[in-house]
């Protein structure tokens, strides 16, 4: 199944290098030949001081505090390996209220 | 009708200092600095019931005392002209108009609190209101009403006008005292309240341009003589602003409890497009929309909430059959989205996700499911934030899906308008 990578580009997290993080992250899916997953910019996921967030979707994993040294994880994560537990910091009730808001097509 | 702040009806000429001077102004001045004690100017304005005319409607004299009960010195007053809620132009108009009227008001304020300076904060776009401040301040220092040895007696005060950035947020409370501080315009967390430490630390009573335009008369002519004016819970007269959707749109000042229905038809002259009313927006773009039916429900804060709204700063929108609601309220989203100052991460994302829903409906993508994120997203984010703004946009949201749901199912259905 395709999976989207979906990478926080609000004011906090581009502080926190989002936007050299996507880029990086769209360099390493190219890399890897990973035709299954698409990076996107999103608008806020309200999880901004745990920046720069990234949330796997639909598969709903959410990465957060992700600096370019993840990313080597990340992508093996996306080839189908384990998740990254140590990413794993965003309390559940704000996971439910974004993956409610993606499951209703709010990108 | 015989308003307060206008004896004569809305002013088109600025009034001077002789002019004031000529209809009994700074005679609440000269009569309080000649023997009445602070305590009974804050105990006048309790009486007479004032409350605030920025938005909140909290009463000002309880306001004042938590400000003077403070030990802290110094203390401060600052009057907030930082107006920018869209079509709001009642602040502006006073210091253009009458700025001895409201500069009296300072003083009155500054005696009252036992505060040696004051700051007067106007939003620098407006350069009319700028100039006659400072003509009036000028005037005014002349002839002793403010400076060292206020009329001869021990009381001093200095001005100092500093200029607002004209964005929306700039205009709370808080963030006015970042800017004269000389940092950028971001509201700090409440609380602690600015009444208790507020500019650089210290006591500060923060007021609107058009709450203390009204403490010259309530001083000068007693707390009974005002409360002849408007309700029990909402005394005196507020000004409100019609904006050019009616034949007369402007600025009209009316007792508290005047209905509706006589500022819409008999000071605006009804809808210019001569339609039949379909909504009401009472208080600006934060206040929740009414119904047609609630037109003769009085102009008074408990009233207007009853009906279920709130009467904000006095900004009147009306729209008639066949305008859109689901586009007015994607232009409220989209408004606080803009004007969310960001340093909040719940703010952030609760604008910028109902601005992102709201624009799916108004074009048709997603189903049915979308509509119920918002009151989650309005539900998990509230509270959140340092300043009130993420608060705002849930009023008016809501009750438009309340009231209007089948603008937004043909939205959703469509992805059009239903009533073109």
């Amino acid at each position: 199944m395709k999976q989207i990578c979906l990478v926080c580009q609000n004011v906090d997290c581009k502080t926190r290098g989002a936007e050299v993080l996507m880029k990086e992250l769209e360099r390493k899916v190219t890399e890897k030949g990973l035709a299954d997953v698409e990076v996107r910019p999103y608008m806020c996921f309200g999880a901004c001081q745990e920046g720069p967030n990234v949330v796997v979707y639909p598969e709903k994993t959410w990465y957060a505090g992700v600096k370019t040294d993840d990313l080597e994880d990340i992508i093996n994560h996306l080839s189908g390996g384990p998740d990254v537990k140590r990413l794993d910091k965003i309390d559940p009730s704000l996971k439910d209220l974004i993956y409610q808001l993606l499951d209703t097509g709010v990108f | 009708m015989q308003g307060i702040l206008f004896p004569n009806g809305v002013a088109e000429e600025r009034e001077g200092f002789n002019g004031y001077r000529a209809r009994g102004g700074y005679a609440a001045l000269s009569k309080v600095v000649k023997g009445i004690p602070p305590a009974d100017v804050i105990r006048e304005v309790t009486e007479a019931g004032l409350r605030g005319r920025g938005g909140a409607g909290f009463p000002t004299g309880k306001k004042w005392s938590f400000t003077r009960d403070c030990s802290e010195q110094p203390r401060y007053v600052v009057l907030n002209g930082g107006e920018d809620e869209p079509g709001s132009k009642k602040d502006r108009l006073l210091l253009e108009k009458l700025p001895h009227l409201v500069i009296e008001g300072l003083i009155l304020a500054a005696y009252g609190l036992g505060a040696g300076k004051a700051y007067i904060y106007i939003n620098r776009q407006y350069e009319a209101a700028l100039e006659s401040v400072r003509e009036a301040l000028d005037e005014a220092r002349a002839a002793a009403y403010w400076g060292e040895s206020v009329l001869g007696s021990d009381f001093n005060l200095e001005i100092v006008i500093t200029e607002a950035p004209p964005n929306y947020v700039a205009g709370e409370d808080t963030a006015a005292l970042e800017v004269i501080e000389g940092k950028p315009p971001l509201p700090r967390q409440k609380p602690p309240f600015p009444a208790t430490v507020g500019l650089f630390g210290k006591p500060t009573a923060v007021n609107n341009v058009e709450t203390l335009a009204n403490i010259p008369p309530i001083i000068d002519r007693g707390a009974a003589w005002y409360r002849s004016f408007g309700t029990t819970e909402s005394p005196g007269t507020m000004i409100f602003s019609l904006g050019d959707e009616v034949s007369r749109p402007g600025i009209y000042e009316l007792p508290f409890g005047t209905p509706l229905r006589f500022l819409i038809e008999e000071c605006g002259g009804r809808l210019k497009s001569g339609k039949k009313i379909k909504a009401i927006l009472p208080g600006g773009p934060s206040s929740a929309f009414l119904p047609a039916d609630k037109i003769d429900v009085a102009l008074d804060h408990n009233s207007v909430r009853e009906a279920g709204s709130s009467i904000g700063c006095g900004v009147v929108r009306i729209f008639g059959e066949g305008e859109c609601v689901v586009e007015e309220t994607l232009r409220i989203a989209e408004f606080f989205a803009r004007e969310s100052c960001g340093q909040c991460p719940a703010c952030r994302m609760e604008t910028n996700m109902l601005a992102t829903i709201l624009r799916k409906v108004q074009q048709g993508q997603g189903g049915a499911a979308i509509m119920d994120q918002i009151a989650k997203v309005i539900a998990f984010n509230k509270g959140k934030g340092f300043c009130n703004l993420i608060n705002m946009p849930g009023p008016p949201i809501e009750s438009a899906l309340r009231l209007f749901p089948g603008d937004f199912e043909a939205h959703l259905s469509r992805g059009r308008c239903g009533l073109t």
